[in-house]
């Protein structure tokens, strides 16, 4: 017991217990110098002592605490020139940090903050998104995008042709925790899947964590994508945008008072209808989705500063006057940042997130409305702590009110046949600490812990099922709490730095998720319904092991990572056959559940500077699932099992004017059900299946070009050029397959493969001023 | 939805093309298909076949011979005589309202067994006929019809109903089906919902109300919804909840019958 003090005092007081010698302290921000904004992970090293770099936090805060002394100061961010000062340290010092962008740097350089972050960073399954980077890639429309990017990852997989959705380590759509500036969006896609909701143009940085995240990331399952806005130009006013064949963007960003307070706006808007109008066949069908990021921050003092973003973002469709769909996003985040000393530093957050739907069916002079929507309320705080150079801590707790309206057939001619489902709400509450710590200058440990509940709120009446028939009931008075589930979640990760080239990292990690998304269907639909864990449904619980390999070679110019991992997964959800889920009285009854398991290995080698830079991804994967009530109970391939998965990406620059960027990938195909037999029922030919997911769809690959043209600059004025072609060799992918009677042969039944997009060329034209 | 999720796709894309492919598909054992009706005062019918594989032709093998029998609360049991190949009837034992049967078939040692109940009638009073106002795509107005049977639901949950609509004479061989899970005990106002069946100025449209078990409205319903295909928009296909155990495909249906006609004008 003794020792055990020992360890957690030595730990918590960290080297100051060990030498007593005098200690101060350096903390500031880093920024960038021409525009204000923070630099996310931007890395201050103390040239004097090794592997003691220190990287800014999401709020670009930093703080290092060395014992007294001169130093050098060596501050460094990926695109930017390096900073050096040499300091005399015998008093607690400020420094912020401005860097200019790097001016020599034509080559790209890619997702890296500091050379070799790949083998010092203890954090595994993490990568992190350089937004400029994307742009150069090839992309369907030439409309740049986060989630399709992050699919071309080790470990991520697109869940089809053009698809934002996208599948981590074998955990479904709905397991990502995806994240703008805090707030939790419920549904990242619009138009079906084929763009994701975050316009570029207003985002500063995003980060996904494949499963081993730290304690204070909670509530999905499987990974995490912590996406952040910019904060807007404190110092002038810019504007920018792009024009492409299908959408078009336009950001204004600009001091407010010089910098002290700035803000940002960035608008989309998809006109694929316009182009419909022209062609009769279209001429009533609606179309489209608009979307708004706009931001603005204060700062109180110089230890002080305000935050608001918020997101708004909606789609629309109809088929005339007939049929109507529209659905949306909207978020909004007020935040307070606040360096409370040097070693302290303190963020608030209060985030109001909602999603709702909305689909309307006319028919004659009745008209039908089938709506749902799922509001939440979410406070959040958050302490950091840098006692030494070697030990970092954060924690703090996040409370989060959840009203959920589930999916109501209403009739609006007739309200008296309205059976309007009551809405549910529940409150989630977690508290964590977690505790960054260089045990040596080779061995380095992230560990934490996470403690959430969920409970159910009452005013609604919670029924009891036992496959599928009502045993009982709950009657909870408004107010009142329910049931209420408690998970304890610890979260470790470790680091062994084998010699400067070479590292070996492991990591456990227990997530939970208490939404659950009810979707029978294979793509992203925004019908899809969330229902939150009840007296049937129980949190799902997922467990994460993961051991990895991480080298450098060539002066930190290539990078090489091989991760294996296996995941488990209980109290997974999913509909029993021929589930009534759109006008079932209650959806709870429909469901069956089960369990997963995932495991998988992932190779990757990245060439991060020079002309050429580009890396290349390999993912060897297998993802089960086992239900009682489908397939008899035993376990098959889940929809998003792809066996083989390969992705290459490079980026050539040819000169300071031209860039050229290619993607080639190419997967195996997913498990699906086929027919294994036919008969006649009514007249009709009818499908026999026997086991789930046995078959598989055809091998999947594609090659994109893409070329941009940098225009020299004329003044303030920017521009560029981007020309894309997606799958460039025609490749006809197989998006469906569908089974019917052959049209000119009815004695035979055909197999009919539905393919999407063939040499889709697109330009875009991108301008800054 | 999956068609509406197939039009969408079919415009975002501008052009996404079909094509016929050739594929490995697993073969299966042979599974028995009955398709048992039991009409209200009607002689029972009850059809034998057999699945056969994917990549064969569409003959569906008749099974000849088998041991049928329908058996009714009191327990009066009779044997079904096989009145042509692969179709048993009843010669005496008619359905009736709110009473339940026993179906059981006996076939190369294979026993299957079903039971349904056949509901109290609902009274179908009439058609209503409205113009469509779901336009096709390039039309500016539509000329389509749409039908409302009328009837009033009674109040407690559970009624389901099962429409077979003809026009002009011909069959709409597609499944149409309701129940009172929206708008439980009020008189009906939701229209039949049929695809690539239009109904124009002048036609005879003849709508048969069935009024049938929850059982059997299961099977429909999953009949209906997941026979759908692969992504975009369509669920994992699976087979439909029998009513029938021991392992054969199909349902045994006992239901009420009624039938309007009307001309649109």
């Amino acid at each position: 017991m003794a020792k055990l003090k020992f360890i957690i005092l030595s730990v918590l007081m960290s080297s100051s217990m060990l030498f007593a010698q005098e200690k101060f302290t350096i903390s500031g921000t880093m920024r960038d110098k021409a525009t204000g904004e923070e630099l996310i992970g931007a890395t201050v090293v103390v040239k004097e002592i090794p592997n003691t770099g220190k990287a800014a936090n999401e709020y670009g805060f930093y703080s290092i605490t060395l014992p007294k002394g001169n130093y050098t100061l060596r501050a460094t961010y990926i695109g930017y020139n390096e900073i050096e000062k040499t300091i005399t340290l015998d008093k607690n010092l400020k420094i912020d940090w401005e860097f200019e962008s790097g001016k020599q740097l034509q080559e790209v350089v890619i997702k890296a903050t500091k050379d070799d972050e790949n083998i010092t960073k203890t954090a595994m399954g993490t990568e992190k998104l350089d937004i400029k980077e994307i742009s150069k890639l090839p992309v369907i429309f030439g409309e740049k995008d986060v989630l399709k990017t992050i699919q071309l990852l080790p470990g991520v997989k697109s869940a089809g042709e053009g698809n934002s959705g996208f599948y981590v380590r074998g955990g479904g759509a709905d397991q990502n925790l995806i994240l703008l500036d805090e707030a939790p969006v419920y549904n990242a896609s619009h138009l079906l899947g084929f763009f994701s909701t975050f316009n570029s143009d207003a985002i500063k940085d995003a980060t996904i964590i494949k499963g081993n995240s730290p304690a204070n990331y909670g509530g999905r399952l499987s990974s995490v994508l912590d996406v952040r806005m910019r904060e807007g130009n404190d110092k002038e006013f810019q504007t920018s945008g792009g024009i492409g064949i299908i959408s078009s963007r336009l950001a204004v960003e600009g001091p407010i008072q010089k910098e002290k307070s700035s803000f940002m706006i960035s608008g989309r808007r998809t006109y694929v209808d316009q182009l419909l109008k022209a062609s009769e066949d279209f001429s009533d069908t609606k179309l489209y989705f608009y979307d708004l990021n706009a931001k603005a921050n204060y700062r109180i003092n110089k230890n002080n500063r305000v935050f608001l973003s918020g997101y708004f973002g909606r789609d629309v469709l109809g088929f005339g006057n007939a049929l109507g769909i529209d659905w949306g996003n909207r978020t909004g985040t007020l935040r307070w940042n606040s360096i409370i000393n040097s070693k302290w530093f303190s963020n608030t957050s209060l985030i109001y997130s909602d999603y709702s739907y909305q689909f309307k069916v006319t028919g004659g002079e009745n008209s039908f409305v089938n709506q749902s929507t799922i509001k939440d309320w979410n406070l959040k705080q958050e302490f950091q702590f840098f006692p030494s150079t070697r030990n970092s801590w954060r924690f703090g707790f996040n409370s989060i009110y959840h009203n959920i309206t589930p999916g109501s057939l209403i009739s609006e001619t007739d309200e008296s046949e309205n059976n309007v489902k009551e809405g549910r709400k529940a409150f989630e509450n977690a508290i964590y600490a977690q505790n960054t710590f260089s045990v040596s200058p080779k061995f380095s440990m992230d560990y934490g812990l996470r403690l959430t509940s969920w409970s159910v709120l009452g005013g609604t009446t919670y029924n009891i099922y036992n496959n599928g028939i009502k045993t009982d009931s709950v009657v909870l008075a408004d107010g009142s709490f329910g049931k209420t589930y408690f998970n304890i979640e610890p979260r470790l990760s470790f680091n062994y730095i084998l010699n400067p080239k070479n590292s070996i990292k492991a990591g456990y990690a227990r997530n939970t998720q208490n939404l659950h998304l009810l979707s029978n269907s294979t793509s992203s639909n925004p019908t899809d319904q969330w229902v939150g864990s009840s007296y049937n449904i129980k949190p799902g619980i997922s467990d994460q092991f993961s051991l990895g390999y991480f080298k450098n070679f060539a002066e930190n110019k290539y990078e090489f990572s091989a991760e294996t991992y296996y995941k488990s997964l209980q109290n997974q959800v999913d509909y029993k056959n021929g589930a009534d889920i759109q006008t079932a009285p209650d959806v709870e009854s429909e469901l069956l559940f089960g369990k997963g398991r995932a495991y998988g290995l992932e190779f990757s080698i990245k060439k991060k500077s020079g002309k050429f830079t580009g890396w290349v991804s390999y993912t060897l994967s297998k993802t089960e699932r086992q239900v009682d009530g489908i397939n008899e109970g035993n376990w098959y391939a889940a929809r998003q099992d792809r066996t083989h998965d390969l992705a290459l990406v490079g980026i050539y620059q040819i000169s300071p004017k031209w860039s050229l960027s290619s993607n080639f990938i190419y997967y195996t195909g997913d498990a699906v059900t086929f027919p294994s037999g036919k008969y006649e029922v009514g007249g009709n030919t009818t499908f026999y299946y026997t086991d789930r997911n046995a078959s598989r769809m055809p091998n999947y690959h594609r090659l994109d070009f893409s070329a941009t043209y940098e225009k020299p600059r004329k003044g303030k004025y920017q521009s560029s050029w981007n020309f894309s072609l997606y799958n460039a060799y025609g490749r006809e992918n197989a998006y469906t397959i569908t089974f019917e009677d052959n049209e000119n042969d009815p004695t035979r039944t055909s197999a009919i493969q539905t393919s999407l997009f063939k040499w889709v060329p697109s330009v875009t034209y991108n301008f800054k001023f | 939805m999956k068609k509406i999720i197939t039009m969408v796709i079919s415009v975002i894309t501008l052009s996404s093309c079909e094509k016929e492919i050739e594929l490995d598909l697993n073969s299966s054992n042979s599974k028995y298909v009955i398709e048992g009706e039991m009409p209200q005062n009607e002689l029972a019918t009850v059809k034998i076949t057999k699945t056969v594989n994917f990549s064969d032709l569409n003959n569906f093998p008749i099974v000849k011979g088998a041991i049928v029998t329908i058996t009714d609360e009191i327990g009066t049991t009779e044997q079904l005589i096989e009145t042509s190949t692969g179709i048993y009837k009843t010669q005496k034992l008619k359905g009736g309202e709110g009473k339940t049967y026993t179906l059981s078939v006996k076939a190369d040692g294979n026993t299957f067994t079903a039971k349904s109940t056949m509901p109290k009638a609902v009274k179908l009073t009439g058609l209503k006929i409205s113009l469509s106002s779901f336009a096709p795509p390039g039309a500016f107005s539509s000329d389509n019809y749409i039908v409302f049977p009328q009837f009033i639901d009674p109040p407690q949950l559970g009624n389901s109903y099962r429409f077979i609509q003809t026009r002009n004479g011909e069959l709409d061989k597609s499944i149409i089906i309701a129940n009172d899970n929206i708008g439980n005990g009020q008189p009906n106002s939701r229209f039949i919902f049929s695809q690539n069946f239009d109904i124009k100025l002048g036609d005879e449209v003849t709508v048969e109300m069935r009024c049938i078990d929850v059982p059997v409205y299961d099977y429909f319903f999953s009949l209906n919804s997941i026979q759908g295909n692969g992504p975009g928009g369509g669920t994992t296909p699976s087979n439909p909840v029998s009513n029938i155990s021991g392992g054969a495909l199909g349902y045994f249906s006992a239901f009420t019958v009624q039938k309007v006609s009307a001309v649109v004008k």
